[in-house]
């Protein structure tokens, strides 16, 4: 076999691994996003019905009619401020630490460790705390949840961010007078945008998929999507047009976010730990 | 039912609201004399402008209430805010929410089975002072007694809630199927009795196994939910008709009885002549496949009798429910077995920690009374069901399509020998280990094994709470008739 | 690194400078109260919480010491939802970690579309947990669900089995379920570590005439090895607090055979309101993440830590 045949085999190997991995990756989320478009006797229907004979926007309008777009704002909402709270105190401390090396070497391994908390350890304390402050079912009661599990994250990423980039210049900024809160503000944090925007973009994904606190502090006004999905698993009906459309509405942005951080993907996905 | 049988029946409807807006009301003070909906009307305009929160299961029940809150707030100027709930956080949700503060709800339904845990949390309201200030007397004691007694409406002779909605299983089968004649001379030949509609759960078993020997895989002869988290339902009946019993004297839980051991290898024996799959069958599977007409017989919850008789099969809200291929072909029979199951149903209740208890129990009192409730039962797309003596009389209701009186009837009937679930401390725990053991028999654990573990576990969660007060608690659950378990309802004369 | 900063710190010590010295911490001052304030105490008041017996049927919620750790460890449900969890930790995430590595080695040469291969890959990983549970369910689903239908093709004849009311079978669903999800993320840190892989060293080799496997056993794998551990214990410590996916795809059922340790805590906990029980179970999973946790931290501190 010439050294031509084999490498053409080789390749066409590796395109049918992908092309199975792909299948088997991408089939799930396809068949529920068709789902939303599907009858009620398409997806009651055995054997099962793939391609939907008369798609409509049906459980899209059901969606919007019965709350979702509520769920979807919550969601959003609660969302964008934890992340943005996370990244602004989340920074200044992981600029403190890469840059002062405060705390020495534990601080920042503690402050990681944190972020593997199980939820189910601390969910009746945290009741019983937005209970006296009376934030039961608030956004804030969220944010600020989802915030302590951020900031562990949030402190990690930007510390790796921060120690990339070369001293110099804040110290240069430092001897002409700045001050060291100018420092960060003006010179450090500009430098690591990129680390910024990848960083946020994960405490977002996490903020918004998550289901167990979620489920536990909301009652009906801050219900975010996750929570808002599971109402239509009912004990009498599944309705399962709704859920493929809260599905689709839940995962489109999160797609398009990884998109833009493709190049962050793997650091933010391991804590900073591979580059 | 027609389309055009449907549209004047819609139009009867919208006239009745309209008089109900219209009907002036004298008395503003004092027990009610007249209609308990008006007096609610009347008292709740004191309150308009508030807001009360009501917390509904989510999904289709939810369109009863997003359908009349509009009425009742034209009529108060109150408005009602529905909170969508699944099933079991309607039990955790409100119980939380009392345990961590509360306020969040005002108006709750909760199930018969939950009430004794909400009432030891001090979490419901009493609505005795309310009843009496605000409700007609004639309308309490319309209510069908099943649903007006000990450990549904009341707990300890408190009432709690205002019974809203008549859950019991019954029997749907195809009349063309049991009435064709090369099936009765097959079914004689063979099981050496006649076919007829079944009374008993051989009887039901036979035609079951017959029906599905014969068409499988066009069409199997029975169907019912096996899924986890409801499937204790269904062996609930069975069990007390059998002279099943749930605790011994010293409170020792006795599910792993012979009875109940015996009974529950029946139900594994029956998955066999049901449709592959069934163990994970909801609702919704039961549902689709009858109305398909791909089973001769299912036994559960009574919107099936309405929605496959193409009942109001126009409203929009019930799109999603495939169209019936089975009208006119519908017969029904209680549950067989001798105590079909009131399996679940609803209080509407006021939470004790409402900032808005006047003006929710208003709302609750206007929604279950008589006039406005046979209107909720009726709508097509409901799920709420019959409790009102006046629901199963009603001439507007009986003629709704031609089996409708049947339905009632069969209704009434079965409830009035039914069975209640558990309903004491604990009750949804009790149930839970039922249910695993149920689902780990169908899995192809050994029956006896799997209730043994139930049993077992039945003991702890009693020891746990306390075999004193569980056996108090119990005493006075059994109280009502329909919780005794045993063969027959033993009703006392009224 | 550590030099310059010794050396920007330990100069002159003017009051400017101490002031200076405490500007740091101010800095991490807001990071840290938040943590103490919503991680810390709820944790010391778990911790209170399970030395009592505080059950939603009772009136009184007495101290009983350790009686709810003596129940949950005499709970044979209790070791069966340890069992669960390990099963995903270990089982599951061994062979995503099988599958993950294999498909960056098959995708990790040069190959057109490989961006957008990649990226497609990766969606999995981007659907909230409970949507995921809800999607399996349905395809799992005996009448209703396109596994049975394609395994109906296959064999030729209709096909029902109902994976999810059998015990092995459920598990298994749970298993593909989760390695469905997270295969993605081992795909692709090991895709991103064979990247930076230096391709002289394996060419030199290949002179030497190493063979395939030797060359993956005694170079690629050692090579890689803070790169795995890092993604194994990732995974792991999340796998550990599996619930989402439990919740929405097998309830748990049936019987109680799928329940994992989250799973069984929330139903002890939150279904049934046994707080202090609930407590104890929680405060013996933290000790098992705390194990994990540490392993974790030593592997970071060899990958990142220099």
């Amino acid at each position: 076999m010439g050294l031509r045949t084999r490498k053409f085999l080789a390749s066409s190997a590796r395109y049918a691994v992908a092309l199975l991995a792909l299948a088997f990756f991408l089939f799930p989320i396809v068949w529920i996003m068709l789902t939303a478009f599907k009858t009620p006797s398409e997806f009651l229907k055995s054997p099962p019905v793939w391609i939907p004979q008369t798609p409509s926007l049906v459980y899209f309008e059901h969606v919007i009619q019965t709350g979702g777009l509520k769920a979807l704002g919550n969601t959003l909402i609660i969302s964008t401020s934890t992340t943005l709270l996370a990244l602004l105190i989340g920074s200044l401390a992981a600029y403190a630490l890469a840059r002062y090396r405060v705390g020495g070497d534990n601080l920042p391994f503690f402050i990681l460790s944190q972020r593997f908390m199980p939820p189910v350890a601390v969910i009746f304390p945290f009741l019983l705390f937005f209970k006296a402050l009376r934030w039961m079912d608030t956004h804030q009661a969220l944010i600020l949840i989802y915030l302590t599990f951020n900031l562990p994250y949030a402190v990690w990423m930007m510390r790796g961010f921060f120690m990339e980039i070369p001293r110099e210049i804040e110290e240069s900024a430092l001897v002409d007078g700045c001050s060291p809160l100018g420092a960060f503000w003006r010179i450090a944090l500009p430098l690591v945008s990129p680390g910024l925007v990848a960083t946020g973009v994960f405490c977002f994904i996490f903020s918004w998929a998550e289901f167990f606190f979620a489920i536990a502090i909301t009652k009906s006004q801050a219900v975010t999507l996750s929570v808002y999905i599971v109402n239509f698993f009912g004990k009498m009906m599944v309705q399962w047009g709704e859920i493929g459309a809260t599905s689709i509405v839940s995962m489109v942005p999160l797609f398009i976010l990884s998109f833009l951080v493709q190049r962050y993907l793997v650091r933010g996905l391991t804590l900073g730990a591979v580059k | 039912m027609s389309t055009r049988m449907f549209r004047i029946f819609s139009a009867l409807l919208a006239v009745a609201m309209l008089l109900g807006l219209v009907v002036p009301v004298a008395h503003a003070q004092g027990p009610c004399q007249g209609s308990s909906s008006q007096c609610a009307v009347e008292a709740a305009k004191q309150f308009a402008g508030t807001t009360i929160n009501y917390v509904r299961e989510a999904g289709l029940q939810a369109q009863d209430p997003l359908t009349m809150a509009p009425i009742w707030e034209e009529l108060t100027g109150i408005k009602v805010n529905v909170i969508e709930l699944a099933y079991l956080d309607m039990y955790t949700k409100p119980l939380q929410d009392h345990l961590t503060g509360g306020g969040a709800y005002d108006a709750i339904d909760l199930s018969p089975m939950w009430m004794q845990d909400y009432v030891n949390a001090g979490a419901l309201e009493p609505l005795d002072p309310y009843i009496e200030k605000y409700m007609n007397p004639a309308d309490m004691e319309d209510f069908l007694p099943v649903y007006r007694s000990e450990g549904v409406m009341k707990i300890n002779g408190v009432t709690y809630g205002l019974y809203d909605d008549g859950d019991v299983f019954i029997l749907y089968y195809r009349k063309d199927l049991f009435e064709d004649e090369t099936n009765k001379a097959e079914f004689k030949a063979k099981y050496g009795y006649e076919l007829t509609p079944p009374e008993t759960e051989q009887q039901m078993y036979d035609a079951a196994e017959f029906f599905t020997n014969k068409y499988a895989p066009e069409l199997y002869g029975l169907a019912m939910q096996r899924m986890e988290g409801q499937a204790y339902s269904w062996f609930v009946g069975p069990f007390s008709g059998r002279g099943g019993q749930f605790f011994d004297e010293n409170m020792k839980a006795t599910i792993n009885s012979e009875i109940g051991v015996q009974l529950l290898t029946d139900m594994v024996k029956q998955n066999k002549v049901m449709p592959p799959g069934v163990e994970k069958w909801g609702f919704m599977e039961v549902l689709s496949a009858w109305m398909d007409g791909k089973v001769a017989m299912i036994v559960t919850w009574p919107p099936i009798g309405r929605w496959s008789a193409g009942y109001g099969d126009t409203a929009k809200q019930l799109a999603w429910v495939p169209a019936s291929k089975v009208v006119g072909k519908v017969g029904y029979m209680p549950q067989p077995g001798g105590r079909p199951t009131l399996a679940g149903g609803f209080n509407m209740c006021i939470s004790a920690s409402s900032n808005n208890k006047e003006a929710a129990y208003l709302f609750i009192q206007w929604m279950t009374s008589p006039d406005i409730s046979l209107q909720r039962v009726m709508l097509p797309f409901a799920l709420r069901d019959p409790y009102r003596l006046s629901h199963f009389n009603s001439p507007l209701y009986r003629s709704a399509w031609p089996e409708a009186g049947e339905y009632l009837d069969t209704l009434k009937k079965a409830a009035m020998a039914g069975q209640y679930e558990l309903g004491i401390p604990g009750a949804r725990e009790y149930m839970e280990a039922i249910d695993n053991a149920l689902t780990a028999a169908y899995a192809g654990k050994d029956p006896k094994e799997a209730l043994d573990e139930a049993a077992a576990k039945w003991d702890a969660i009693t020891e746990r709470l306390g075999v004193e007060n569980q056996k108090k608690a119990y005493e006075q659950w059994l109280k009502n008739p329909w919780n005794r378990l045993g063969p027959k309802v033993e009703v006392p004369a009224e | 690194m550590v030099a310059t900063t010794e050396a920007l710190t330990l100069k002159s010590k003017t009051p400017r400078r101490k002031r200076r010295e405490l500007i740091p911490w101010m800095f991490v001052a807001p990071c840290i109260m938040v943590i103490l304030l919503v991680t810390v105490f709820p944790t010391v008041y778990s911790l209170g919480l399970s030395l009592t017996k505080w059950e939603i049927g009772l009136q009184e919620r007495p101290f009983i010491g350790l009686g709810n750790y003596i129940e949950l460890f005499s709970t044979a449900r209790f070791w069966h939802s340890l069992l669960i969890t390990l099963l995903v930790v270990v089982v599951g995430v061994s062979i995503e970690f099988l599958l993950g590595f294999g498909l960056a080695q098959t995708l990790s040469s040069q190959m057109k579309g490989k961006r957008v291969i990649v990226a497609a890959l990766l969606l999995p990983v981007m659907v909230m947990p409970v949507v995921v549970g809800y999607t399996w369910r349905l395809l799992w689903d005996a009448q209703y669900g396109p596994i049975n239908q394609i395994i109906g093709w296959i064999i030729g004849q209709p096909f029902t089995y109902t994976w999810l009311a059998k015990t092995e079978t459920a598990l298994l669903a749970i298993l593909v379920t989760e390695i469905w999800q997270w295969t993605p993320f081992m795909f692709l840190v090991l895709l991103s570590g064979l990247a930076v892989l230096d391709p002289e060293i394996f060419e030199a080799a290949e002179i030497d005439g190493a063979s395939g496997w030797a060359k993956l056993w005694y170079m690629t794998l050692p090579l890689m090895r803070p790169i795995i551990i890092v993604a194994l214990l990732i995974r792991g410590l999340d796998a550990l607090k599996f619930f989402d996916i439990i919740f929405t795809l097998t309830g748990g059922g049936p019987g109680n055979s799928t329940e994992t340790l989250s799973f069984y805590i929330y139903q002890m906990g939150y279904q049934f309101f046994r707080l202090g029980y609930g407590a104890a179970a929680s405060f013996v999973l933290l000790v098992f993440l705390a194990v994990f946790l540490t392993y974790l931290l030593k592997a970071f501190k060899s990958a990142v830590g220099s």
